[in-house]
């Protein structure tokens, strides 16, 4: 836990300074929004409200979470591996991923509202998809960009691997956001919500335990 | 002759569940009629496919644990023949789906989970090309292997009871309750399931030996 804390900070200080992919992932969040506007978004139906704003955070988010093991190139692999470990290292980085993550959605869900309007009926029970979403999202992403890393940087084999990995994820999420927007009876979401808070956990437990074996050489 | 014994009695399960597939008698259902016969030659397929992967998965795991690269051969011949398993399994539903439903292709749970299922294992292709050093690549791809299996039985075993489907079978349940009851389908199917698993195994090992020897 000691070295967990300072990792992500360190890890959020490194993506502030790096204004250049903080500006560019912001432009493409902006541009994108209003390319749906322009081409008639803002009449959307409700279902096709939440895929549009679930595919403009898919590409958000592998795009940020391509740069993940991007400072372990050369010596700063070994400083990592030798100083730290692979444990607090996952942990850091999922829990960096999927801060990082949450805020980008919360983003485009403003960015919607601000240009198609907000017909969320309730707005707690999506900020909730939102972030199990991106939580599994930050799972998903952070352990195939690590598996992308170890190749040698092939920056498409990540997506490649990723996609199909999280559809399941998608799935669940947009289900959920779907009930949230229509309103539904807490009652009546509650296997959903528990579906994707297991699935969360079970899977970032997975990934804690895979990733020692990708950092040996 | 030990290593014969369950070739041929996969063979002969699987013979007979072919001929005896078409012949037997079948319960009276509507729409499905004739083509309830599929479950035979269909869900036969994926059960096959299931029990491949879940080797590759168990091979995977095993290799990560003790680092021999005879079991990396193993896992990834054992996913090879479940990618032909689904990919027949998609064939022979495409078609049956056809000639059910009027459509080749429609959006049902059960339909989603095999496509993704079949993305996930070409991806872990794509993986395996991609790198060229035996050990790493064996370690890399077992890390994907793994976390995809998990992945994969989510999609397709926990997601469909979750929704409605269109498909045979389902409301609450993916698996095959509600026309498997019938006694005379049961006869043909469990024979089936059992024997494609035994002939998958066979296809399997070859495929191992040859990559032992090209190795």
């Amino acid at each position: 836990m000691s070295k967990i804390r300072p990792l992500i900070t360190r890890f959020f200080q490194q993506e502030l300074r790096n204004s250049n992919a903080l500006f560019s992932l912001g432009l493409y969040l902006l541009g994108i929004t209003y390319l749906i506007y322009l081409l008639g978004g803002n009449n959307a139906a409700d279902s096709t409200w939440n895929t549009l704003l679930w595919v403009v955070v898919f590409f958000g988010t592998v795009s940020q979470a391509s740069r993940s093991f991007d400072f372990e190139s050369g010596d700063y692999f070994f400083y990592f591996q030798t100083l730290i470990g692979p444990g607090p290292t996952i942990i850091a980085k999922l829990v960096f991923n999927a801060t990082y993550m949450s805020v980008l959605s919360f983003l485009t869900w403003g960015l919607f509202s601000v240009f198609y309007g907000n017909t969320v009926f309730s707005p707690l029970l999506f900020a909730a998809g939102l972030l199990l979403g991106c939580m599994g999202f930050s799972v998903v992403l952070t352990l195939t960009n690590g598996i992308a890393q170890r190749t040698n940087g092939n920056a498409t084999l990540s997506t490649v691997l990723a996609i199909p990995l999280l559809f399941p994820i998608l799935k669940l999420t947009s289900a959920l956001n779907v009930q949230a927007m229509v309103g539904v009876p807490f009652i009546d979401v509650l296997d959903l919500l528990g579906a994707l808070a297991a699935l969360d956990i079970a899977i970032g437990l997975l990934a804690y335990l895979l990733f020692p074996y990708l950092w040996q050489d | 002759m030990k290593g014969r014994i369950y070739k041929f009695t996969g063979l002969a399960l699987v013979l007979y569940s072919l001929v005896y597939g078409l012949l037997t008698s079948i319960p009276d259902l509507p729409i499905l009629e004739q083509s309830i016969r599929n479950l035979f030659y269909h869900v036969s397929m994926w059960f096959a496919m299931v029990a491949m992967m879940g080797g590759s998965f168990g091979y995977a795991i095993s290799f990560l644990s003790k680092e021999d690269l005879h079991k990396d051969h193993r896992s990834v011949a054992l996913a090879q023949t479940g990618m032909l398993f689904a990919t027949l399994g998609l064939a022979t539903g495409m078609i049956w789906a056809k000639y059910t439903w009027g459509a080749w292709w429609t959006n049902d749970p059960k339909l989603n989970g095999s496509a993704v299922t079949m993305l996930i294992y070409l991806a872990y292709f794509v993986l395996r090309n991609a790198m060229t050093d035996g050990r790493k690549r064996a370690r890399i791809s077992a890390v994907y292997n793994i976390f995809a299996f998990i992945m994969m039985i989510v999609f397709i075993g926990i997601l469909p009871r979750m929704t409605d489907s269109l498909h045979p079978g389902n409301g609450g349940n993916p698996g095959f309750n509600s026309y498997d009851l019938d006694n005379r389908l049961r006869l043909v199917f469990y024979p089936a399931v059992i024997g494609w698993i035994l002939v998958g195994t066979w296809i399997a090992s070859l495929r191992y030996r040859l990559r032992k020897l090209e190795s």
